[in-house]
């Protein structure tokens, strides 16, 4: 009960209390569409890790197919907006099969394979000059519509078109967490060979979630090509996509269902409006100090470590 | 209480605030880390002059120039120009790059004020329909000056090394139609941006194309890069030449042994030598505040500067900053600058940009072309290597 009653007031706080607060300023909107995004790769990202136990370098290729996919479809297709957004991720959920090769490759081998499929998809941008302009990229994107006198294409129609994307992505995490496969791809995590002893398709249940994640992520890249109405191989390709999705999901807590977007939002907005104030040029060198503390401290991540207070001290409440 | 006390500490960090009466607030938006910052800073250096001999010559407004570090990333530089916006900006200056020039002066279109820039020469900046946006160079000025020097010293052959960039292919493409014109063999190497070991395609220039000349369309990194592997390769050509950030002091202090007789454009040489009023007053303030001598990337920067503040200042004195006043002040007129006559026309463009070019010859950036301007004799056929 005490659980929905949180989602309850988190929801109303994402919907309501932000726009109320903030919608009037746009630097301030957008900085937190800018965190929900990386928080969208990061669930992405981390449902791969923690399904299946597959650790990823590589979530800048699915971001960057779903943008270029998605940017494409409206610009020369003249697909709306919305549909075009939802083709990229289903563009970047079919080419994500082109690696599964990759499936039967562990640990930091399987993570390598994917990083370099990032970098091949985005020499394959610079050179398919004819369709995506090459490293000229692609300038003035459709941006989001207009829907019912509502201007999605505005900073706050973004805030909530990506806010609604992200906690979409985590219910898809969470059902799929919640069926069999979820437990198999749970126990694949810490022993797949015991998992195939007990019958289950690893590879199988592997491809699947590679296909949503790459989705997912994929409809994230897509959404930020028609919010910044602008695209090339270097940014839509940027390693900085992943490494930002693995910093936000393992500062966190990569496996649980909210440590991601916890990771993502904290790690982002402290950066932008604290750490950035504080330190106009090189203010990273202190994310990067926090980020070696809460490793260090917490491995499993802040969520974790919190829940783990909240329990200690609930726990001193009732025993004095 | 928790949303007041994080808006606080926002409106705290943020320093939201309103213009004062007779002080003019300008967002400057620029790279001042990441792959673009060398570009960033010196332009940068450039608007703080212009802010200073504003803030001295007006006598009736002040600027006060609001500088954020845009990382070199587009989406940075987004939220750069909204944050400037949060701040009071009246309108935005700075930017390198067409990349991230592209994003960010669309969100100051969104914003409905003018953004002006001098460094992003891709013609699709301007074929957008923009009505707020201004730049004071273009690719056509940069391809003009590297083929008036290549007429004037009756090269027939060219290797022209490019940068698969918008802005570099696009200065490539009017060189290529402009040499092809005039009956002249050019061979196309494009190359990939992340590209650092040029090699195989000077070994190739070397061996296949063996030109009259080396032409360079890209960035500093690539310039040296290119240079480097030309200096171990040895191909026989009589001259080398790139355009933008290339015949600078900058490029001499941190590479003497690559610099030497390379060609560059450049809109003065160095040591510079001012003769007008305007030209004095700018190198004094810049020598004033930098303690070292302007260069092109400054004079930029001084003049994309220079031209807001006073088209913000008029149509703030004309009671038309929200009505489209400042781009009606900069498109009214023609503007006298340290780079010659300014006229935009209805996309933003400078119709009147001409570069001229300059070499480096032993420390010094000597310009040598066009005649008229020239402050030494061109040194041909002469390279590096």
């Amino acid at each position: 009960m005490m659980k929905y009653l949180s989602l309850i007031i988190i929801l109303a706080g994402a919907y309501l209390a932000v726009p109320l607060q903030f919608g009037g300023n746009d630097y301030v909107i957008g900085i937190v569409v800018s965190a929900l995004t990386i928080a969208g790769i990061a669930v992405a990202w981390a449902m791969l890790g923690n399904l299946g136990g597959m650790i990823s370098f590589g979530h800048s290729a699915f971001f960057g197919v779903g943008a270029y996919g998605s940017a494409l479809l409206a610009m020369n297709a003249g697909l709306p907006v919305f549909p075009s957004i939802l083709a990229g991720g289903v563009i970047a959920g079919v080419v994500s099969i082109l690696t599964m090769p990759t499936l039967r490759l562990r640990g930091p081998y399987f993570a390598l394979a994917m990083l370099a499929f990032a970098e091949i998809f985005r020499i394959l941008a610079i050179e398919m000059r004819w369709l995506t302009n090459g490293s000229g990229g692609l300038l003035s994107i459709p941006r989001l519509p207009t829907v019912f006198g509502f201007d999605f294409g505005s900073r706050l129609g973004g805030y909530f078109v990506v806010l609604t994307l992200v906690l979409l992505t985590v219910f898809v995490y969470w059902l799929i967490r919640n069926r069999p496969e979820g437990l198999a791809l749970r126990a694949m995590h810490d022993s797949e060979d015991a998992t195939l002893v007990v019958g289950v398709n690893a590879t199988r249940l592997k491809a699947a979630v590679l296909v949503v994640s790459a989705f997912l992520t994929g409809i994230m890249g897509a959404f930020n090509a028609h919010y910044i109405n602008f695209l090339e191989p270097d940014y839509a390709f940027n390693g900085s996509w992943t490494t930002l999705a693995i910093v936000a999901a393992i500062f966190g807590g990569y496996k649980t269902l909210w440590g991601p977007v916890a990771g993502a939002l904290i790690v982002y907005l402290v950066d932008q409006f604290v750490f950035k104030a504080i330190m106009p040029s090189g203010h990273q060198l202190i994310l990067g100090g926090l980020l070696a503390a809460i490793v260090i401290f917490s491995p499993s991540g802040l969520l974790p470590w919190l829940a783990s207070r909240f329990r200690k001290e609930a726990g001193d409440a009732a025993h004095p | 209480m928790i949303a007041r006390m994080i808006s606080s500490v926002l409106a705290l960090t943020l320093g939201l605030g309103a213009a004062n009466a007779d002080e003019l607030i300008i967002g400057s938006q620029i790279p001042l880390t990441g792959s673009a910052a060398r570009a960033g800073m010196g332009m940068n250096e450039g608007i703080q002059v212009a802010a200073k001999v504003f803030n001295e010559t007006n006598g009736k407004h002040t600027v006060k120039v609001i500088t954020i570090d845009d990382e070199s990333q587009p989406a940075k530089a987004v939220a750069a120009i909204e944050r400037l916006n949060a701040q009071g900006a009246l309108a935005f200056t700075g930017g390198y790059g067409s990349n991230i020039i592209g994003p960010a002066s669309d969100a100051a279109e969104r914003l409905g004020k003018v953004y002006m820039t001098s460094g992003g020469v891709a013609t699709e900046l301007s074929q957008r329909g923009l009505k707020t946006f201004f730049r004071i160079s273009n690719a056509t000025g940069y391809a003009k000056a590297l083929a008036g020097l290549s007429d004037t010293l009756d090269l027939q052959s060219f290797s022209l090394i490019y940068s698969t960039r918008e802005s570099t292919a696009e200065v490539a493409k009017l060189l290529e139609e402009i040499w092809t014109a005039e009956g002249k063999k050019v061979t196309l190497h494009p190359f990939d941006p992340s590209i650092a070991d040029f090699k195989p395609v000077l070994h190739k220039i070397k061996l296949q194309d063996r030109p009259e000349a080396i032409a360079m369309v890209g960035y500093e990194n690539d310039y040296v890069g290119i240079i480097r592997a030309a200096k171990v390769l040895k191909p026989d050509a009589k001259a080398i030449m790139g355009t933008w950030s290339l015949a600078t002091p900058k490029m001499w202090q941190d590479f003497p042994d690559l610099m030497n007789n390379v060609y560059g454009t450049a809109p003065l040489p160095y040591p510079a030598q001012f003769n007008t009023p305007e030209e004095q007053t700018f190198a004094e303030a810049y020598k004033e505040m930098h303690n070292k001598e302007p260069d092109y990337l400054g004079i930029f920067g001084y003049v994309q500067g220079l031209l807001l503040f006073n088209a913000v200042a008029e149509a703030y004195d004309a009671g038309t900053l929200n009505s489209g006043g400042v781009q009606d002040a900069l498109r009214k007129t023609e503007h006298d600058t340290l780079i010659g006559k300014v006229i935009f026309d209805e996309s933003g463009d400078n119709t009147n940009f001409a570069h001229r070019m300059a070499q480096h010859q032993d420390g010094a950036v000597a310009i040598v072309w066009p005649k008229e301007s020239a402050t030494a004799e061109a040194r041909f056929p002469a390279v590096p290597w």
